[in-house]
């Protein structure tokens, strides 16, 4: 068993395959994969070299063999894959050097990008993977590797793909620049949290690169992982000469730096593009006596996200807690009324007032919960590289989240009752993450500290039964509100402080509950917060718009000297004298609403309607402010005076003057009436929405109700929306020839199933002609052009 | 203004008008957050072209039929495979900023535009001069989906260059490029000095256009 070996001895892999098939007449744009059934002694020749060279472990010829990469309907991906594996051992029985040899079925990335970025959903990336998996380990190979990688998704749903198909070992490696990230942003931290997470054997480094410049890398590598690490390099950077690609580092150059990389601690050792055999041999010769560099447990506790590592234990990190709707009747609406934007720029603006982590709740009586909060949780990942906190009491809903986060996720939480520990860390186990113990059990929450961390030690143990270290728990202390308990805030610091000193454990709290029931509860939960990182509180769950807790945490981390130079300090308060201009705060501005909007000024148009607010009744401001002033600037754009970024300033202008007036009538429960809904959508197999954006944010403007589907939106989806609201107008955007057939049956299906619904579109490569061709009712030139038609059909009672 | 700034401009429908300070202001400061956030990348390889027909053109694998294609690499002996990408940093902030503020995502959206042909041009001088060694003159960029240049032929192009490995580069099943400010394109090189600009409204058959130069 290659497990048995891995980690003790240093391990050689072979080196590349492309190179040497194109030395053996494999054209441009021929799939290599082919020739394990046309050539198959071409590529046991090549493998037979590799084994002679001193390999230990060889790669199957199924780089591209995946069903979305490979497309070629004279071979069976099934064969190709099966015949890759025999091909490796037989080439091993005709080698016959006495070694073991082991056959690694080599998984390679499907040149696609996965969802939000690009088309492909996780679930098909992970059965496109699953596949070639199950054929391989039925034809015989005794571990997976996976290699390639340029996304921790992709990367993710391969290692899954293996793990719940197969009993294979794992070992992964990815693709990393000079900057010492994958082309999708992940540093290597975050890589390696991910993969130890998902509990792969062995992870690493291949390809991009020569020895030379992968040091860096690699030094990282070792710095953060606690498993056995492989480096693969190219034979130096790419070169072009006449047209083709080689590479010119030497055997003996090579060779020389893979010692040293073996010395410095790489357990399993090979080459990639331009290497051979003879890079093969010489690096065997050379690096065959050296011993192993013992792998050791790192104590990093870190979360990740597709773009970066978040470490706790160091200062002290702020968890924004605003995804949640408890105490929240906004949020509950926004949730109600699935309207994801709204907790989308709550992520945002946690995130540009300074938090680290985002915390996501989406439980509400009545709703979905595992569905819902799949779908924020991958919408948040398209609009914020913060690493999540997925909260909930719903062991399928966490389940949902954790399965398509893309990253090692925190996780809230995990409590000392046997039933959710039974729950909770079977999850953690397979998908990884930190997770975050309650000191509360079966007996409730203990009134003092030794009762606390009583659980906290009942709650590690648990957890190491399962594989989970210490590292990958954060023990909540508890904060009860000391208008009830007294002594609340004083057990739950001492509980923090034993926590860090004598458990050594991070810790983390809900800070305000501490104040729950007093006044004006930001001066106690301030002066708390403090006092909680004093006693060594690794992540505080705040409100980072709070200006109170904010200053405390730049306050302490400049104190203890956690901030140097205190640089954020200086940062966020050398130039913080009043930051708003005081006119714009006191709406005492010389300004109307009407020229604060046809100026495009959101925040002047924000004071001011606040100010006039207090006089005149919101609808009269609407129809005597709002209405001329965004109707002047329509105007504009339609004459040509006025061009789209002004006309988008004023409806961003007007946007947040609404915004006002809304409270104000939710307040005295007044309503506006709407002139109607509109379904706007960009259509199946299109991603560029831009075009649908701008519409709908105009069409708002003019009191319009607007589901937006988002983009890459099926007909039957757009279809059933029309009929379950019983909507009378669709707008479709498309951009190319290529996504406008769909916009055309999507049109046909409407027409079919809502003869009543009428249909805009518009897009970069339509015109009239176009969209009378695929039987609109409307081709809009511009956004403008839209409102228009929809304000004639809803006002014109047809 | 920079050069980059007025294509901005012209590509945010301004045409002959000049620009206002509040939309050039946010045109500044999105070049300045495109800067940071865009982690640009390219990839060219040198393939021999030939031609068969005025329509019909040979580059490996690729066999294509388009007159606009084979009057814009006329008389070339080799031509340059081409792909550059802005990457998904650029894509995730006009995202993110769609939500947050439109009227600078629209702004982005065309100061990435902007960028990116900004970093094509960059990349294809470098290009030049290494031809150029070679007693080699290149054509403007040709991008599948120009002309009659169909726009399939993209998969194999973006094969020959493994583009997904090399740049991040991939497509989707409607041939969009993903990242979205991506670009693919042929560049012809030939014995022969041609009089041509680096980039494309001259060479577009589409008149109409609101945003021709």
């Amino acid at each position: 068993m290659i497990k048995d070996r891995l980690g003790k001895e240093l391990l050689f892999f072979d080196g590349g395959m492309g190179t040497l098939l194109q030395d053996r007449g494999l054209g441009p744009g021929e799939l290599p994969e082919t020739w394990n059934l046309i050539h198959p002694d071409v590529i046991r020749d090549i493998h037979r070299a590799y084994i002679e060279a001193g390999s230990d472990i060889v790669l199957t010829n199924t780089f591209g063999a995946n069903a979305l990469k490979f497309h070629d309907d004279g071979c069976s991906l099934e064969e190709i894959v099966k015949k890759g594996v025999e091909n490796v051992k037989k080439a091993a029985e005709e080698a016959g050097t006495g070694r073991t040899v082991y056959t690694a079925l080599d998984i390679g990335p499907t040149g696609k990008l996965l969802k939000p970025m690009g088309d492909l959903d996780f679930e098909t990336a992970y059965e496109a993977f699953k596949e070639v998996m199950v054929w391989g380990e039925e034809a015989g190979a005794d571990l997976i590797h996976i290699e390639t990688m340029s996304d921790t998704y992709e990367l993710k749903a391969a290692v899954l793909a293996a793990k719940e198909n197969t009993s294979l070992p794992v070992f992964a490696t990815a693709i990393f620049d000079e900057r010492g990230k994958l082309l999708t942003g992940a540093d290597v931290p975050s890589v390696v949290a991910l993969l130890e997470g998902l509990r792969a054997d062995a992870i690493g480094i291949n390809c991009g690169m020569g020895p030379e410049q992968m040091l860096p890398v690699l030094e990282q590598f070792l710095k953060y992982s606690s498993l056995p690490v492989i480096v693969k390099p190219n034979a130096g950077l790419p070169k072009q000469r006449d047209g083709q690609t080689y590479y010119d580092v030497d055997p003996e150059q090579f060779a020389g730096l893979m010692k040293r990389i073996t010395q410095m601690g790489a357990a399993v050792i090979g080459g990639c593009c331009g290497t051979t055999p003879g890079h093969i041999r010489k690096m065997r010769e050379l690096c065959g006596e050296i011993p192993i560099v013992p792998v050791k447990e790192k104590e990093f506790t870190v979360v990740s996200s597709y773009g970066q590592s978040v470490f706790l234990g160091s200062g002290s990190k702020i968890i924004g807690e605003r995804i949640n709707p408890t105490g929240k009747k906004r949020f509950k609406q926004a949730l109600k009324e699935h309207d994801l934007d709204y907790i989308l720029r709550e992520g945002i603006t946690q995130q540009d007032n300074g938090a680290h982590i985002l915390d996501v709740n989406v439980g509400l009586p009545d709703i979905d919960e595992p569905a819902l909060m799949k779908e924020v949780v991958q919408e948040l990942q398209s609009v914020t590289n913060l690493p999540l906190q997925i909260d909930t009491v719903d062991g399928e809903a966490m389940e949902a989240a954790l399965r398509i986060y893309n990253g090692k996720a925190m996780v809230n939480s995990v409590s000392g009752k046997q039933e959710s520990m039974d729950t909770v860390f079977p999850l953690i186990k397979k998908y990884g993450g930190v997770v975050i113990g309650l000191t509360l059990d079966e007996g409730g929450i203990p009134g003092d500290a030794d009762g606390r961390v009583r659980i906290a030690e009942k709650i590690i143990r648990e957890a190491e039964k399962y594989g989970i270290r210490k590292k990958d728990i954060v023990i909540d202390a508890l904060a009860m509100t000391i208008s009830s308990e007294p002594e609340g805030a004083k057990v739950t610091l001492e509980t923090l402080r034993r926590l860090r000193d004598e458990l050594h454990v991070c810790t983390v709290l809900g800070v305000s509950n501490i104040s729950f029931g007093l006044p004006s509860r930001p001066v106690i939960n301030s002066s708390f917060y403090t006092m909680a990182m004093m006693n060594g509180l690794s992540a505080g769950i705040i409100n980072p718009a709070s200006e109170e807790m904010m200053r405390a945490w730049y306050a302490y981390h400049a104190l203890m000297n956690l901030d140097p130079n205190c640089e954020n300090y200086i940062g966020k308060y050398a130039s913080a004298a009043p930051a708003v201009s005081t006119a714009a705060q006191t709406g005492k501005s010389s300004m109307g609403l009407q020229e604060a909007i046809i100026k495009g000024l959101r925040e002047e148009a924000h004071s001011v309607t606040l100010a006039m607010a207090e006089e005149q009744e919101p609808l009269d401001i609407i129809n005597s402010e709002l209405i001329p002033a965004l109707n002047r600037v329509g105007e504009g754009f339609e004459k040509g005076t006025v061009f789209l970024p002004q006309l988008l300033m004023s409806a961003e202008a007007a946007k947040s003057a609404f915004a006002v007036l809304k409270d104000r009538m939710d307040q005295s429960g007044e309503v506006q009436e709407k002139i109607g809904t509109v379904v706007l959508a960009t259509v199946k197999g299109d991603i560029h929405d831009i075009g649908k954006n701008i519409v709908k944010v105009l069409l708002e403007n003019y009191s319009f109700d607007v589901i937006d589907l988002g983009k890459d939106v099926p007909p039957e989806q757009i279809v059933e929306t029309v009929l379950s609201k019983n909507v009378r107008l669709v707008g479709l955007s498309a951009l190319m020839t290529t996504t406008v057939v769909s916009m055309e049956d999507t049109i046909k299906q409407l027409r079919e199933k809502a003869p009543g619904c009428r249909v805009m579109v518009g897009g970069a490569v339509l015109n009239q002609d176009y969209a009378d061709m695929i039987g609109a009712d409307f081709y809009g030139k511009d956004a403008m052009q839209s409102v228009h038609y929809a304000q004639k059909l809803f006002e014109g009672g047809n | 203004m920079e050069r980059r700034e007025k294509e901005a401009v012209r590509y945010l429908g301004f045409g002959k008008n000049a620009v206002d300070d509040r939309t050039l202001a946010l045109i500044r400061e999105s070049f300045e957050d495109l800067d940071r956030e865009a982690g640009k990348k390219s990839v060219h390889r040198v393939f021999d072209v030939e031609q068969t027909a005025e329509d019909r053109i040979v580059i490996g694998p690729m066999d294509i039929k388009s007159r606009s294609l084979g009057r814009n690499l006329k008389g070339c002996e080799k031509v340059i495979l081409f792909g550059a990408t802005l990457g998904t940093g650029v894509d995730r902030l006009i995202t993110r900023t769609s939500l947050t503020n439109m009227a600078k995502a629209a702004v982005l959206q065309a100061c990435a535009a902007a960028l990116l042909e900004e970093y094509c041009d960059e990349c294809q001088e470098k290009i030049g001069e290494e031809m150029g060694k070679e007693g080699m003159y290149l054509r403007p960029r040709f991008s599948p989906g120009y002309g009659d240049f169909d726009i399939s032929h993209q998969e194999t192009l973006m094969r020959m260059l493994d583009c997904a490995k090399t740049i991040g580069l991939t497509m989707t099943d409607s041939f969009m490029m993903t990242p979205t400010k991506s670009v693919t394109a042929l560049i012809g090189a030939g014995k022969l000095r041609m009089n041509c600009p680096v980039s494309g409204c001259e060479t577009c058959g589409k008149k109409d256009c609101s945003f021709r130069r």
